[in-house]
């Protein structure tokens, strides 16, 4: 019995340990946000001082305006275009998807650096003024293949006479994709928007290189700032937990919202 | 009757292998037609051209005398039941048989209206808002059979529909299937491996082998004067024999001549003779034509399948009565129990 206890002890500790070394930092951080003084190591009492300080801060409204706006519009891009790639690449025959899946896996594999330093090359070579759309466009290219690698299980587990069914009922093509394949590949759909999403929102390395004429996203505007710095990237770094804690309780909860609902109208 | 739909010398290959080699058929209206064969004979391929799903290398299709080769399977008045089904699963039973009405812009009352009868038409009234995914295999054959006849097809194509579900279920959905075509009087194409089902409920049956038709024919027909070896084998359990035919009615084998009901062969030509076990009767050994020793008996519910040994082969014969195993006895058969067809390739 007592060697039990301390066996469930040490389990305990460790996992303790494991979870505070995860989450104390950024404990930590969100601390410190509500902070007097400018110090990020000593508490000094409460205050909003950073929070305010970050909504005056035009550099750092512009950033996060840039960030939102590339990484909704790059995922809406990304996902459009990574689902219609999916069914295209799962409808052809073997030898061409396994080519077009080694081509998509490349940039996944490649280390970011490469795939910056590429970009910018080819963006000064070709003379493309380099500033937002540069980085919208590197940010479609570099999430796009997750978006596949998430939709085509899917599609791999869809029976292919669905589609031929919708056919068959009188539905086109194009009608059938969206009233019947589109449907069933919407949980594969909607994983690769989330990752299309988060990989754009905190990329550094290729928004470094390929930005240009002033055009920050946070990360970079983080990192310019980090040799002065101060709360006000706490605050910021607060807001994005929050935001991303309550998206993933949705996301997480979700299905077990829809499941209940069901259940209860039977 | 009406001829309906005409395949004209239909070839298809895939990757070099000739799946169906020249296949004309014709289909009248309001037919129960039976495509039947071993898997890998052609009779799904020749299924999914007429539903617009593949398309032919050589050949044509008619639908009511009209060329529909190019015509692709939305614009078909033919709906389909798939092998498994293929419902939609994200809908329910009523969205699931709705789709096709909606796809046509009906309006909503009489998409509701036409949904119910069907769902009554199948036995399943009440389960409108259920998802098919919680449905028994044999409840999702009924949804898959009312979403297609929904729609009022000419023709209804049925690919191995029932070979998901177990034997007792599966013989109550073929008497099922018989009615529904029976009450909405049309043309219903069906795709099976099992002679059983096809001999229940078709009027019409075409066997199928290696990419070609063997024999088309009614039930009875098929049975009783299968064409050549492939068929009778086929259709049924057989005793099939090598012969000679002497001339009308006369025909030899196992160097025995017999008297038999078949004529217009030419004399002396080789052919392939069948005896169905239920013809054979087991007799006192001095009452028989052919002399042997039973060498097993097995009990299949209805009747004995018992394996009799003569110095030329075993003949399997199936009878009620119960029979001793190694016991000498006399086979029994009668002139029009011999049924004699052309060897395969001869005719």
């Amino acid at each position: 019995m007592v060697g039990l206890k301390k066996h469930n002890f040490t389990k305990f500790f460790i996992l303790i340990g494991v979870l505070s070394f995860f989450y104390l930092p950024i404990l930590s951080l969100m601390i410190f946000s509500f902070n007097d003084s400018r110090s990020l190591t000593s508490w000094s009492g409460f205050s909003l001082q950073w929070y305010q300080a970050l909504f005056e801060n035009r550099e750092m409204m512009t950033a996060i305006t840039t960030t939102i706006t590339i990484a909704l519009v790059s995922t809406f891009v990304a996902t459009v275009m990574g689902t219609l790639a999916a069914i295209g690449i799962s409808k052809s025959r073997r030898l061409i998807k396994e080519l077009v899946l080694s081509v998509n896996n490349f940039p996944i594999l490649n280390p970011e650096i490469v795939t910056a330093i590429g970009l910018m090359l080819l963006y000064s070579s070709l003379n493309i003024e380099k500033g937002f759309m540069t980085m919208l466009l590197a940010h479609i290219i570099f999430s796009t293949p997750y978006v596949i690698l998430s939709v085509l299980p899917r599609l791999r587990r869809l029976d292919p006479d669905i589609a031929e069914a919708a056919l068959d009922l009188g539905a086109t093509p194009l009608q059938a994709l969206w009233k019947v394949i589109v449907p069933m590949i919407t949980p594969g759909i909607i994983s690769g928007a989330l990752i299309a999403f988060t990989m754009s929102f905190d990329d550094f390395v290729i928004s470094y290189f390929v930005s240009g004429n002033g055009v920050k996203n946070i990360s970079i505007l983080v990192y310019t700032m980090s040799k002065r710095i101060n709360p006000t990237i706490n605050a910021l770094s607060t807001i994005l937990v929050v935001i991303i804690t309550i998206v993933l309780l949705v996301v997480n909860l979700y299905p077990y919202i829809t499941k209940k609902e069901i259940k209860e109208a039977e | 009757m009406r001829k309906l739909i005409e395949f004209q010398n239909i070839v298809k290959s895939f990757n070099d292998s000739l799946v169906l080699k020249g296949i004309n058929l014709s289909i009248h209206e309001n037919e129960f037609v039976t495509l039947l064969g071993p898997s890998g004979c052609g009779k799904t391929t020749l299924l999914r051209i007429l539903g617009g799903f593949i398309s032919q290398n050589e050949g044509h299709v008619y639908f009511d005398d009209i060329e529909i080769s190019n015509v692709p399977p939305y614009k078909r008045e033919i709906n389909t039941v798939f092998q498994r089904y293929a419902l939609f699963p994200h809908m329910n039973v009523f969205d699931n048989v709705a789709f096709g009405l909606r796809i046509k812009k009906q309006d909503k009352n009489t998409i509701e209206q036409k949904v119910k009868k069907m769902l009554k038409l199948v036995n399943l009234e009440g389960y409108e808002d259920r998802p098919v995914t919680l449905l028994s295999g044999g409840q999702q054959q009924r949804v898959a059979i009312a979403r297609a006849l929904v729609n009022e097809p000419m023709v209804l194509l049925l690919d191995e529909p029932l070979g998901a579900l177990d034997l007792k279920l599966r013989k109550e959905m073929q008497i099922e299937l018989k009615k529904i075509q029976q009450e909405v009087g049309i043309t219903f194409i069906y795709v099976t491996h099992d002679q059983e089902e096809a001999l229940t409920m078709s009027d019409t049956i075409v066997v199928m082998n290696a990419g070609e038709i063997q024999q088309i024919g009614t039930p009875t027909d098929i049975y009783n004067e299968p064409e050549n070896r492939f068929v009778a084998d086929f259709i049924g359990e057989s005793n099939i024999l090598e012969g000679v035919m002497l001339e009308d009615y006369k025909v030899k084998f196992d160097d025995q001549v017999f008297e038999c009901i078949d004529y217009g062969f030419e004399d002396n030509l080789e052919v392939d003779i069948v005896l169905r076990p239920e013809d054979i009767d087991i007799v006192p050994i001095e009452m028989g034509r052919i002399k042997g020793v039973i060498k097993s008996s097995l009990f299949k519910g209805v009747h004995f399948e018992v394996v009799v040994e003569t110095p030329y082969r075993e003949w399997i014969i199936h009878t009620t009565d119960k029979v001793e195993v190694d016991k000498e006895v006399g086979l029994h058969f009668f002139p029009e129990d011999i049924h004699i067809m052309y060897k395969m390739g001869t005719y």
